[in-house]
């Protein structure tokens, strides 16, 4: 009964972005016009130290970890703070809690499909130019199962975080500034702004010991660095990122459980 | 002149209606200030981590990025405070709430960008002016008349140009459903400006400087304060091409405004 309410779930935010085809053409634009963007940039600054390889990380690498970070950023972002914000706002959230779906999973299974599409859509293609543009820079073998994976976790992740994020706004009624802080402490300290080698040692280990840098760093050092890990490391850091998947959902669950008594809805 | 007194009379009251209101939430006020903040100072960050490991961007010091940056951020500030309402537009179109505009006996640009004051956008001004003195005196540029006039006439024309890409990115509402995606990629631009424009290969630098002038919010006016031995034309002539810029987005959203019929409701 669960899965198929699930699965119906899925098939409608499938739909839903289907629905609006044009702006997945447009987000994958984007995308390309930040590749171009970041690679002249990249280009310039590793210009300036004879394309040398700092802390591990050559012009390639780099590259291939900041557009891939931006476009995992395009299919992972589903403005979840945005929606759960405006639900609250507008009392739509009433209709949402008397689905006979817990609102947590009515909420990740209806996002789930329009990631799996711009997934599809966005992702595919700009990993498919950087591998072009870097002459086969990306190893592939193993290591794209891990970084499936790894990426399919980081999306759990990332959607605990939102959700538990979401549930500070039944208190605060703020929604765009409680977004943005969220997001842009989830793309620092993940990585996907500066790549997490180049930071200082001090940063690098919180950073390291937070959960944030489960959703970008983890899935793309798969792609940069995957073919020189052993299967033992790779493991462990999927486990990690296991770990921390169930811890958040649990931590947002109780949140969202102590929480929801609040909701209050102004008019009828 | 008169009508100019009678539109600012108009701008202030609206403004401080629109201000009061705002006030009344607060906590939302002091939480999206703090937003705005840390987005900024985030990006300052990423600076000081990039060159940590590298010692110059393309003959670019730090201070120099720095100062680049700075100045970008107050070059958007109007775009921010002034010229938030251009994100509701659509919404307004597509629920044809933008009628109430046309009723007016004042210009419906205007009185549609004057509605909202995004007080958040001031936060943005004060990194943005710290970055700038910080970055000056780092530089140890010399603090002149001349250097202070052609800071404040280079930010104001310099704020026009995303302005006025903002403006046009909004008025394609008027002609297509669901606009939004393209103010959110041509957002994404202003992100840009904080580079010099010579990275680019010559294609994307003919791109950056006429088509969507994004080199015009800090690269060219910059150049003025930081290398004054080297400046090229297009610095003296950006004032102008704002100007002549921001005339023409007005244009056309308001020639969008005026194909706009209203939803029947």
């Amino acid at each position: 009964m669960r899965i198929k309410a699930c699965v119906a779930l899925t098939k409608a935010s499938i739909m839903d972005f289907l629905q609006f085809r044009l702006s997945a053409f447009v987000m994958l634009l984007g995308n390309i016009i930040y590749l171009i963007v970041i690679y002249n940039l990249w280009r310039a600054i590793y210009a300036s130290v004879d394309n040398a390889t700092i802390n591990g990380m050559s012009f390639n690498d780099t590259m291939i970890y900041l557009v891939l970070a931006s476009a995992q950023f395009t299919f992972m972002e589903a403005y979840l703070v945005w929606m759960m914000g405006r639900a609250i706002q507008s009392g739509k959230i009433v209709l949402d809690l008397l689905k006979p779906v817990p609102y947590a999973q009515y909420l990740l299974f209806g996002l789930e499909g329009g990631n799996l599409c711009a997934f599809v859509v966005t992702f595919i293609p700009t990993f498919i130019i950087v591998e072009i543009i870097t002459k086969g820079a990306i190893h592939i073998g193993v290591n794209i199962l891990f970084y499936l994976a790894a990426a399919l976790l980081g999306m759990i992740i990332n959607f605990a975080i939102d959700f538990f994020v979401g549930t500070i706004c039944l208190y605060t009624q703020s929604t765009w500034g409680i977004n943005i802080m969220k997001e842009v402490v989830v793309l620092f300290l993940s990585g996907a702004t500066v790549p997490l080698a180049f930071f200082p040692e001090t940063l690098k280990k919180i950073a390291l010991f937070l959960p944030f840098h489960a959703i970008y760093n983890t899935p793309l050092t798969f792609l940069t660095k995957g073919h020189e890990m052993g299967l033992g490391e790779s493991f462990l850091l999927i486990g990690e990122q296991a770990l921390w998947a169930v811890v958040l959902l649990i931590i947002g669950k109780i949140f969202w459980k102590l929480s929801e008594r609040i909701i209050t809805v102004n008019g009828g | 002149m008169k009508r100019l007194g009678f539109y600012i009379s108009i701008y202030r009251k609206i403004i401080i209606q629109d201000i009061k209101s705002k006030m009344s939430y607060r906590s939302d006020f002091i939480i999206s200030m703090i937003g705005m903040i840390i987005t900024d100072i985030s990006e300052l960050l990423a600076f000081y981590i990039m060159f940590l490991n590298f010692p110059s961007v393309c003959g670019w010091t730090y201070h120099e990025m720095l100062f680049l940056y700075g100045f970008s951020l107050v070059a958007l500030t109007p775009l921010q405070c002034l010229f938030d309402n251009n994100w509701n537009l659509r919404h307004y179109v597509y629920e044809g709430d933008f009628i109430k505009y046309c009723f007016r006996p004042i210009n419906i640009f205007f009185y549609f960008i004057s509605e909202d004051f995004d007080t958040k956008g001031l936060g943005q001004f004060f990194v943005g002016m710290g970055t700038i003195v910080y970055a000056w005196y780092k530089l140890s540029l010399p603090v002149t008349f001349f250097n202070i006039a052609a800071l404040i006439v280079a930010l104001i024309a310099a704020s026009l140009f995303m302005v006025s890409i903002m403006n046009i990115a909004a008025a394609s509402c008027f002609f297509l459903t669901n606009s939004g995606y393209i103010m959110v990629t041509m957002n994404k631009f202003r992100d840009y400006a904080k580079y010099p424009v010579t990275i680019f290969p010559i294609f994307f630098r003919i791109i950056f400087t006429f088509i969507i002038p994004i080199a015009f919010i800090a690269y060219f006016p910059s150049l003025v304060i930081l290398r004054p031995q080297e400046i090229p034309f297009l610095t003296w002539f950006s004032p102008v091409y704002g100007i002549i810029f921001f005339f023409i987005s007005y244009k056309i959203w308001m020639w969008g405004a005026g194909k706009y019929s209203g939803t029947g409701s």
